[in-house]
């Protein structure tokens, strides 16, 4: 089921929270939203949820609005545990269980296995890490058609969060569409096929991981003496960021790391390399501020 | 079969080009032998904890270069077929990105054309010396 978010924004008083964003997330995709704190991506899922009323903009499903029947088929893990605190693990269970049709009573012992979890042990006993298994339990053991999870492996250890991201993959290959919040951006680079960063509450940057990583490189020139001639290159719209230190002149691309290169060469660069950026740089330079002069750079070191 | 791929998804190349590369490769190199069967999509996508639309985008390239075929129902496999060629072909390929990336570092470090041929030459003389 695809979803389109289109031109979201919600204000609380006079604080802006999301503005303008428009997001396409492709049926049966793994959608990545990164973004520092506060850049918007909580609100962002409640408001195509309902959960919060978006002071204005779309979220469409399939092209249709929000239906109490797609709740049905859809599953949330919110940022802060939505767990009550003097039920046991295994009372969400059975709640869970009377929501959902496709609500598996097999499904759910297995992965309260898979998290350790003791469905006698009340939530308020519960650590950090506990509660977001539990979460994660209740929204993986149906078979939900869009899942939306919030930060899901926020307090897991190494070996739970792996098994989280095997459960998205799984979920993923079942043709579920995914949209996912991490801080953690190894492991979106891993389960997301798409991404966007969110900043300040608007969308700085957004595609395909593999076409965000084919296009984005840094192409670094180390030139005879530190009067670089730079003239156009920051208004060039391939460049996303110039960075000068003495002889040593670092330009990122959003695209044409080769042209950009060949051009360095041609304006004397003695050696000129392009370097590949994975997804954590890429989100890095979109969260910064953008492009910048060689001047500003500059006058920062 | 899992075990001759392994992906850095903290790479800047994209996954599925990891993927295919390795896959090539391995063919070229026999480890993968024509007609062997590759695991499913999702089966690859969860041993390498990797997103599935990534691994079916790699398979797909990999049947239009003619690598693998796909049956309907059976699953992916190396093709039969030519594998000779295809051997070949993928054999050619592996080489052809190791030369060009040796080339553009030699460049990148302010080598010029007759530098990087000496150095070329060297290479061969070591390698091939019964063709010397």
């Amino acid at each position: 089921m695809s979803i389109s978010i289109e031109r979201l924004t919600k204000r609380y008083g006079k604080f802006t929270a999301v503005e303008d964003v428009t997001i396409e997330i492709p049926a049966g995709s793994v959608f990545g939203l990164l973004g520092p704190n506060g850049a918007g991506k909580t609100t962002t899922f409640k408001c195509m949820l309902g959960l919060a009323s978006a002071t204005s903009g779309t979220t469409r499903y399939d092209s249709k609005p929000l239906t109490p029947q797609l709740f049905e088929e859809l599953a949330y893990v919110p940022e802060r545990s939505a767990l009550y605190e003097w039920m046991r693990a295994g009372d969400h269970l059975e709640m869970q269980k009377r929501a959902f049709k496709s609500f598996s009573a097999k499904r759910a012992d297995e992965l309260m296995q898979l998290f350790s979890l003791d469905p006698r042990k009340r939530v308020r006993n519960m650590s950090k890490g506990m509660r977001t298994a539990l979460s994660v339990v209740l929204a993986f053991a149906s078979e939900p058609r869009i899942m939306i999870l919030d930060e899901p492996t926020s307090g897991l250890d190494p070996v739970n969060q792996r098994s989280v991201l095997k459960l998205i993959i799984d979920a993923s290959a079942q043709g579920a569409t995914i949209v996912l919040s991490s801080h953690q951006i190894g492991q979106v680079e891993r389960a997301a096929d798409h991404i966007a960063v969110l900043k300040n509450g608007k969308v700085a940057l957004s595609g395909a991981v593999d076409d965000l990583k084919a296009g984005s490189k840094i192409v670094e020139a180390i030139f005879e003496s530190d009067a670089i001639a730079l003239d156009g290159l920051a208004n060039d719209t391939r460049v996303t960021r110039l960075e000068k230190t003495g002889r040593i002149l670092r330009v990122t691309v959003r695209s044409g790391g080769d042209d950009v290169a060949g051009e360095l060469s041609s304006r004397g660069a003695l050696s000129v390399r392009v370097v590949d950026l994975n997804l954590e740089d890429i989100f890095l330079n979109a969260v910064d501020s953008g492009i910048q002069t060689a001047e500003v750079v500059e006058a920062v070191q | 079969m899992p075990a001759v791929l392994t992906v850095d998804p903290r790479s800047g190349v994209p996954i599925y080009l990891q993927i295919i590369e390795q896959i090539k490769r391995s063919v070229a190199l026999g480890v993968l032998a024509p007609g062997e069967q590759l695991p499913t999509v999702k089966q690859l996508a969860l041993d390498l904890t990797v997103n599935p639309n990534t691994v079916a985008r790699a398979y797909r390239d990999l049947e239009r270069d003619e690598v693998i075929e796909t049956a309907p129902g059976r699953g992916s496999f190396v093709r039969a077929n030519g594998s000779a060629e295809t051997s070949r072909a993928a054999a050619s390929h592996v080489a052809a990105e190791a030369l060009l990336h040796a080339v553009r570092e030699a460049k990148s470090i302010g080598l010029n054309a007759a530098q990087v041929r000496a150095l070329f030459d060297a290479a061969l003389a070591r390698w091939f010396p019964e063709e010397q």
